[in-house]
């Protein structure tokens, strides 16, 4: 099997997915700016779509696989628009945006 | 086809009512603006509970189907919940409209909100399927974010609001990433159909559905704020407004279980006729969920001995009943999961309560400490008394709800082989949670009177308050036939 096979067959795509989640992982756990751990969510996220859809197209050779995939976008567009309104807010209260500065409530 | 489409939309009704109502709230809103200060949301949102839950109790009594190609299921156990995700509802509008804590104006926002989320809820039960459960948890998570930092200008709302972001969308991405290697395993999203491949083919995937299993555990984990997923629940419960505190603790995390018990019981577990999970990769699952459950209620019972905040005390018992409710899946049969459904019951009634309770001090005096409830006994001798009433039964003494649920679900892990050291570290946790409550008890009645004016509660409040308590003090009492209604509704999932 050459090397374009595997790129283009499943592995490939799961090669990808799995790059694209660990570092979105990896972004969540380590960036401090919220907006950085809102992107490690959303690599994630895509992480998911890549499986689903590579998995629908060589595994199950049925729809629903792409049709979360659509679902997926969809919520992950909601969840942006709250999320960024969110940290918007954080930002007019306290004029930053770093994660680890949420330390109001600690025991 | 239609008519197949017609009747399965009868078997979704109580949804259904959900939606209607929240069109015609919206529309209220857009055409009525007054409506956003008075008291005509809070009679929307009664009569969308009680409109739904007369649906439910109609779609309860049809035979237990899976419908719309096996995305969801009707049968008593998704009735179980949408009861209490009604009850809920309501009892969270009600408390809202009467808490200092939210606006006025916001009031019509707030009863979307919750109809909009007790819809997500709805969803997360009856689904059979992983799309389903996805859009389900999302709908709740996304609304949940919001209505944690309701009060717009409060840090500590903004800040409980991103904590609840940040962990819940990142739970459920690796929730997502599961399910993902679970289609491309099983290559089905049904839950019929994964189980039955799972079925088939034991053994073969020693690293991948263990793995799935996990990412799919830590999303409704979060759900439920189970160890590993608890850190965010006393930050999020604190610095949100307490009604919709005393709301997350109920309502979301009854319909995370839902999820929890319909997705491992249908994909993991054998017929309950030999009443055993199915072993993954060389593993039993028993193990893992027993030792999940000791550290989830010793982690909480250990950290609310230390707290000041009550809110925050509450927010670390919660994790503890997370703790014990799981106890009851290892049983792995209609008597311990059963179990957890009336340890749901009760919780319900009595963690409200002592939400309540705080709230109304919280609004009273400007603090949720524990020095803000001191001789508040004397002063409002219901709220002391139904205050004892909600933490006794919390704590565990008999004669209260709490008490038969912690003996039903102890008396089931005792029967099971090789469980007793569990039921014996609950038994000791009971004892440490005693501690905390009787602290703020001591607070209400035995430090004396605060000098000043003598404050009093409200009917509005006081009602709610006996209301709670009843259920509370019966199902201490007379709670045959509501083991006996519990036992029905899980039979149908086994």
């Amino acid at each position: 099997m050459s090397f374009l096979d595997w790129a283009t067959g499943l592995h490939g795509y799961l090669f990808v997915g799995t790059i694209l989640a660990t570092l979105g992982i990896i972004a969540v756990v380590y960036r401090r700016n919220s907006i950085g751990v809102l992107l490690g969510i959303e690599l994630l996220l895509n992480a998911a779509s890549i499986n689903f859809i590579s998995f629908s197209k060589f595994r199950t050779a049925a729809i629903d696989g792409q049709i979360f995939a659509l679902f997926i976008i969809i919520i992950a567009a909601a969840e942006a628009a709250v999320a960024l309104a969110i940290i918007l807010r954080l930002y007019r209260l306290r004029e930053t945006i770093d994660a680890g500065e949420a330390n109001l409530m600690r025991n | 086809m239609n008519g197949e489409i017609v009747q399965n939309l009868k078997l979704l009704s109580p949804e259904l009512v959900l939606v209607f109502f929240l069109v015609v709230l919206f529309t209220v809103d857009s055409i009525w603006e007054q409506t956003r200060k008075n008291f005509v949301p809070l009679a929307l949102v009664f009569a969308a509970c009680l409109l739904g839950t007369i649906a439910t109790c109609w779609v309860s009594k049809l035979a237990p189907t899976v419908f719309f190609s096996g995305l969801v299921a009707n049968d008593s156990f998704s009735a179980f919940f949408r009861y209490v995700f009604l009850f809920s509802c309501a009892a969270g509008t009600y408390l809202a409209f009467g808490s200092k804590e939210l606006e006025k104006q916001n009031r019509m926002e707030f009863s979307l909100l919750i109809v909009c989320v007790t819809f997500g809820m709805c969803l997360m039960a009856i689904s059979t399927h992983l799309l389903m459960l996805y859009i389900g948890i999302e709908t709740v998570s996304i609304l949940s974010f919001v209505m944690a930092g309701f009060k717009s200008e409060d840090l500590r709302a903004s800040e409980a609001s991103f904590k609840y972001f940040i962990f819940g969308a990142f739970a459920s991405a690796l929730m997502l990433y599961g399910f993902s290697l679970i289609y491309g395993l099983t290559g089905s999203l049904q839950y019929g159909e994964i189980a039955q491949y799972v079925q088939a083919n034991l053994g073969n995937m020693p690293y991948l559905l263990p793995l799935s299993l996990i990412l799919v555990y830590s999303g409704l984990a979060y759900k439920i704020s189970a160890f590993p997923m608890h850190f965010w629940t006393p930050d999020v419960y604190e610095g949100s407004p307490t009604p919709v505190a005393s709301f997350f603790s109920v309502g979301p995390k009854a319909a995370g279980f839902a999820a929890i018990l319909r997705f491992f019981l249908d994909i993991l577990s054998y017929d309950a006729a030999s009443g055993s999970w199915k072993a993954i990769g060389g593993e039993q699952l028993v193990s893992v969920v027993a030792i999940i459950s000791a550290i989830t209620m010793t982690v909480g019972n250990l950290s609310a001995i230390g707290q000041n905040s009550v809110k925050r005390m509450l927010a670390y018992s919660s994790i503890a009943h997370v703790g014990y409710m799981l106890m009851g899946i290892l049983t792995l049969d209609t008597f311990g999961l059963g179990a957890i459904l009336f340890y749901i019951i009760a919780y319900c009634a009595m963690n409200f309560g002592a939400f309540w309770v705080v709230s109304i001090v919280a609004d009273l005096k400007g603090s949720d400490r524990l020095d803000a409830f001191r001789g508040l006994g004397w002063s409002m001798p219901v709220l002391g008394v139904t205050m004892v009433i909600f933490l006794a039964s919390l704590a565990g003494i008999p004669m209260f709800s709490g008490f038969i649920g912690k003996m039903l679900i102890f008396g089931a892990i005792v029967k099971t082989p090789g469980l007793l050291w569990l039921a014996v570290l609950g038994v000791l946790n009971s004892v440490v949670s005693l501690y905390y409550y009787a602290k703020i008890l001591r607070e209400l009645w035995l430090e004396g009177r605060e000098p000043g004016n003598p404050s009093e509660l409200s009917i509005y409040h006081g009602v709610a308050l006996v209301g709670l308590a009843i259920p509370t003090v019966v199902l201490g009492l007379w709670f045959a036939p509501v083991i006996h209604f519990v036992e029905r509704s899980i039979a149908t999932i086994l």
